[in-house]
C-alpha cells in the first residue's frame, strides 16, 4: 500500500463553500496518549516510534475497538520542527533493530512512515487506506474527518508524535554553520528566532490598541493552570509548578516582546484519535464526540512576515469559514481551544472567532476577566501547548473531552459544553475542527 | 558576523548585485509585481516565465522591529542582544527585508522613520544588504 | 571577605534536568562557611524557591540569569560568582553582571564548595 498526502480537494480552504457536506456524520470516539518526555533518552521503548504505537493502542483500547476493526490511518510523517539527527551521529543500531525496519534507519527514531507503523504493528490487518497529513494533528484531523465522510475508510486512526533529542532546539543543522545557501539566507541571514514573527504582530497590536506585555500574565497564568490539571502533559507529569505574574513578568526576552514563557517547551509525546462514522459511533465505548465542520487556512503573506492587517484578515475570514461550514455563530460556542505554541497569537484566533462576543483588539482586556474553566468565558481550557508543551494536540484531546465529560479537572462547569472548536497553529495558516456533543 | 553565503542559481543575481552595491528584487514583467523573497513563480499570474530582478532605489522605513536576546544561529551569539526590524522599501511597501540596524542602539529603533541600504560583508566575503537610518 | 556564589539548575545542579556535576552537599557546604547562595536560572522563580525549600536547603536568593547584575545592588559581598552551564546564556550574563563564572564541573572542583 503507497501513501501519499491527502491531496488538496479534502480541505476546506474557501470561504462560500457551505455547510460540510458531512455536517455531524463523523465522529471521534477514541483518544490515546503516550507519557511525555523533555528528550529521548535514546532507548527503544521510549522512542518517538514506540510512543506512537502506544498512543494508537490506547486510542483503540480507547474506543473499544479490535485492531482489525481499524480500515484507515492519517499520520503527521514528520515528528520535529527543530530537533534533527546530527550527520556526524552513529545511528542507534540497537533502536534500530528493535524493531522491524523500512528502508530509512531513522524510521521510528526522527521520523515516522506508515510502513513503519504497519511493520511494527502486525495487529492492523485491516488498514486499507492511508494518508499523510503536513505539519501537524490539526491537519491530520481534517483529513481523517474527510476520509470517514467521504467513505474512503471507516474507522480512521489519527496520529501525530514529537520526537526530542539531547541538546538544544534549533541549534544544529544550518544554524551552526559558518555560511549557508542563498535561498535559505533571504530569511534567516539576521537571526530571528521562530517567535520572532509573531513577536513583531504582538508589537504591532500593541501599539495600535493601547495595549502591553503584562496583560498577557492572566492568559499565561490560566494556561498553565489548566495543563497542571491534564494528567497526559509534560508539566503535570514532571514539573508541577503553577506560574506567578512575578514569574511570567521578568522572564528573560527571547524577541522582545515574547519571552521565555511566550513560548512552548519542546517535548517528546504522542497522541492518537479513532474517527468513525456517527452510525458506528453509537456502538462504541465512549460519547462520540460529532464534527461539524472542518476549515483549512493558507494564506500567504505579501512579504516576508505577515503584518497585523494580514493577521487580522486572516483569523476573521477562518472564523467566518468555521462558522459557515458547521451552520453556527459564535453564540454557539461553549469553549475555544485555539493553538497557543507562541501565546502572543492565541489571542488573533479568538478575536478572528469572535468569541463571546470580542472584536480586534479586545482580547487582552478579555483576559482580564474571568477566562478560567469554572467561568462563563473559559479561554484554552486545555492549557494548550503552555500548559503541557509542545504537541499541537493538547487542544484537541481536551475538546473531544470536554464534550464527554471526561475532561477531569479541566471540565469547564461555567458553560454547558456543547459546541467547541480547537486547531492552529499559525493565524495565516493553520487547520481547524468544530466539535460538537451532538450531531445536530 | 553573520553567516556566509554561498549563492545558489536562482538567487545568484540577487546575491552578484549584492557585491556590485546594488539593491535588487524579484519582479514578474507581467504583473509589474514585485516579489521577497524570490520564488519559483510569480505570486500572482502563477507564471515563472516572466520573472526579471529589477533594481530597487534604496530607500525604505521601518515598519517594525524586535530585539533578539536568544538567537539560534551560532555566529550571531555574541552579539546579543541585537535589533531585527522589518523594511518596507519605498519603492514597493508589500516588499520586505530584514535588518540588524547598523548604527541604531539596540531597543532604541524609531520605528516609521526613512531608511537608505548599505552593504555589509559576512563571513564568506559576500556582501548583504543592510539599512541605516537616514539623519 | 563576603562571597556570594549563584547556580543555575539545570545542567549544573545534581537535581537539574539534565543533572551536573554540583550537588547539594557542595552547596551546603558553601552556605557553612558563611557564603551567600541562590539561583539564577531559566526556571519560575517561585519554582526556584520551591526547589531549595524542597530539598531543605537556605537561600539568599533567586533570580533569573538575566538579572544576576541585581544582585550586585542587593548584596554589598567582596566576590561575586555565578556558576553555569550554557556559554551564550550563564557565561555572558555572568560577565556582563561583572562575576566570576565557573562551569558546573570546575565549581565541583573549587575550595569554595567543598
Amino acid at each position: 500500500m503507497t501513501t501519499g498526502y491527502a491531496p488538496p480537494s479534502m480541505y476546506r480552504s474557501r470561504e462560500g463553500m457551505g455547510v460540510w457536506e458531512h455536517r455531524g456524520k463523523v465522529a471521534a470516539v477514541g483518544v490515546g496518549h503516550s507519557p511525555t518526555e523533555r528528550r529521548w533518552d535514546e532507548n527503544p521503548e521510549t522512542s518517538v516510534g514506540a510512543w506512537s504505537i502506544m498512543a494508537l493502542r490506547n486510542a483503540m483500547a480507547d474506543a473499544g475497538v479490535t485492531p482489525n476493526q481499524v480500515d484507515g490511518l492519517v499520520i503527521v510523517p514528520v515528528t520535529t520542527t527543530g530537533a534533527f539527527w546530527p550527520e556526524d551521529k552513529a545511528l542507534p543500531q540497537d533502536v534500530i533493530e528493535a524493531f522491524v525496519q523500512t528502508d530509512d534507519p531513522l524510521d521510528g527514531i526522527a521520523k515516522l512512515s506508515v510502513d513503519w507503523l504497519l511493520k511494527n504493528m502486525p495487529e492492523l490487518t485491516g488498514i486499507n487506506y492511508s494518508l499523510y497529513a503536513p505539519v501537524c494533528m490539526s491537519n491530520a484531523l481534517n483529513v481523517a474527518a474527510q476520509v470517514v465522510g467521504d467513505g474512503l475508510a471507516h474507522t480512521v486512526l489519527v496520529l501525530k508524535a514529537w520526537h526530542n533529542l539531547q541538546g538544544r532546539y534549533y541549534q544544529g543543522g544550518q544554524n551552526a554553520q559558518d555560511a549557508i545557501g542563498g535561498t535559505s539566507a533571504m530569511r534567516s541571514l539576521w537571526g530571528a528566532p521562530a517567535c520572532y514573527g509573531t513577536a513583531l504582530q504582538f508589537a504591532e497590536y500593541c501599539h495600535k490598541y493601547g495595549k502591553n506585555h503584562d496583560m498577557m500574565t492572566p492568559f499565561i497564568i490560566n494556561s498553565r493552570r489548566n495543563g497542571l490539571m491534564f494528567p497526559e502533559g509534560y508539566w503535570a507529569q514532571h514539573r508541577p509548578e503553577e506560574l506567578t505574574d512575578e514569574d511570567y513578568q521578568l522572564a528573560r526576552w527571547i524577541a522582545k516582546p515574547a519571552n521565555l514563557f511566550d513560548n512552548d517547551i519542546p517535548i517528546m509525546c504522542a497522541a492518537s484519535y479513532l474517527f468513525t462514522t456517527a452510525e458506528r459511533a453509537k456502538d462504541m465505548k465512549q460519547k462520540p464526540v460529532y464534527i461539524l465542520n472542518h476549515v483549512d487556512s493558507n494564506a500567504v503573506p505579501r512579504g516576508l512576515t505577515p503584518t497585523l492587517d494580514e493577521v487580522e484578515a486572516e483569523c476573521a475570514l477562518t472564523g467566518r469559514k468555521i462558522y459557515e461550514g458547521a451552520g453556527i455563530t459564535a453564540a454557539d460556542l461553549s469553549f475555544e481551544n485555539m493553538y497557543d505554541g507562541f501565546t502572543q497569537f492565541h489571542q488573533f484566533h479568538i478575536e478572528g472567532l469572535g468569541y463571546r462576543g470580542i472584536g480586534f483588539g479586545d482580547a487582552l482586556d478579555f483576559y482580564q476577566t474571568d477566562i478560567s474553566i469554572e467561568g462563563p468565558n473559559p479561554v484554552s481550557p486545555s492549557g494548550g501547548n503552555i500548559g503541557s508543551g509542545r504537541s499541537r494536540f493538547w487542544m484537541h484531546t481536551d475538546s473531544i473531552q470536554q464534550l464527554q465529560g471526561r475532561a477531569g479537572g479541566r471540565q469547564i462547569t461555567g458553560v454547558d459544553a456543547e459546541i467547541g472548536v480547537s486547531g492552529g497553529p499559525m493565524p495565516l495558516g493553520g487547520n481547524y475542527t468544530v466539535w460538537s456533543a451532538t450531531p445536530d | 558576523m553573520k553567516q556566509g553565503v554561498i549563492a545558489d542559481q536562482f538567487t545568484a543575481p540577487f546575491w552578484s548585485a549584492a557585491n556590485e552595491s546594488k539593491l535588487v528584487i524579484q519582479n514578474c514583467s507581467k504583473c509589474d509585481r514585485l516579489q521577497h523573497p524570490p520564488a519559483q513563480e510569480c505570486g500572482q499570474c502563477k507564471g515563472g516565465d516572466n520573472l526579471e530582478w529589477k533594481e530597487m532605489s534604496g530607500k525604505g522605513r521601518i515598519y517594525n522591529y524586535g530585539v533578539v536576546h536568544d538567537c539560534p544561529i551560532r555566529l550571531l551569539q555574541d552579539d546579543q542582544p541585537f535589533n531585527v526590524a522589518v523594511i518596507m522599501l519605498d519603492d514597493d511597501p508589500g516588499i520586505q527585508m530584514y535588518s540588524h540596524l547598523p548604527g541604531t542602539p539596540v531597543d532604541e529603533v524609531p520605528v516609521g522613520a526613512e531608511v537608505e541600504v548599505v552593504f555589509e560583508e559576512t563571513t564568506n566575503g559576500q556582501k548583504v544588504p543592510e539599512w541605516k537610518v537616514v539623519i | 571577605m563576603s562571597t556570594l556564589i549563584s547556580f543555575d539548575i539545570d545542567g549544573t545542579l545534581e537535581i537539574g534536568d539534565p543533572p551536573g556535576a554540583v550537588t547539594l552537599e557542595m552547596v551546603k557546604a558553601a552556605r557553612a562557611k558563611g557564603i551567600l547562595t541562590g539561583s539564577c536560572s531559566d526556571r519560575p522563580m517561585s519554582a526556584q524557591r520551591a526547589i531549595w525549600e524542597e530539598h531543605g536547603i537556605e537561600y539568599d536568593f533567586v533570580c533569573y540569569k538575566h538579572l544576576l547584575a541585581d544582585l550586585k545592588k542587593q548584596f554589598d559581598a567582596e566576590n561575586y560568582y555565578h556558576v553555569g552551564d550554557r556559554d551564550d546564556l550563564d557565561r555572558k550574563y555572568a560577565i556582563r553582571a561583572g562575576f566570576g563564572f565557573f562551569w558546573p564541573d570546575e565549581a565541583a572542583e573549587n575550595p569554595l564548595l567543598l
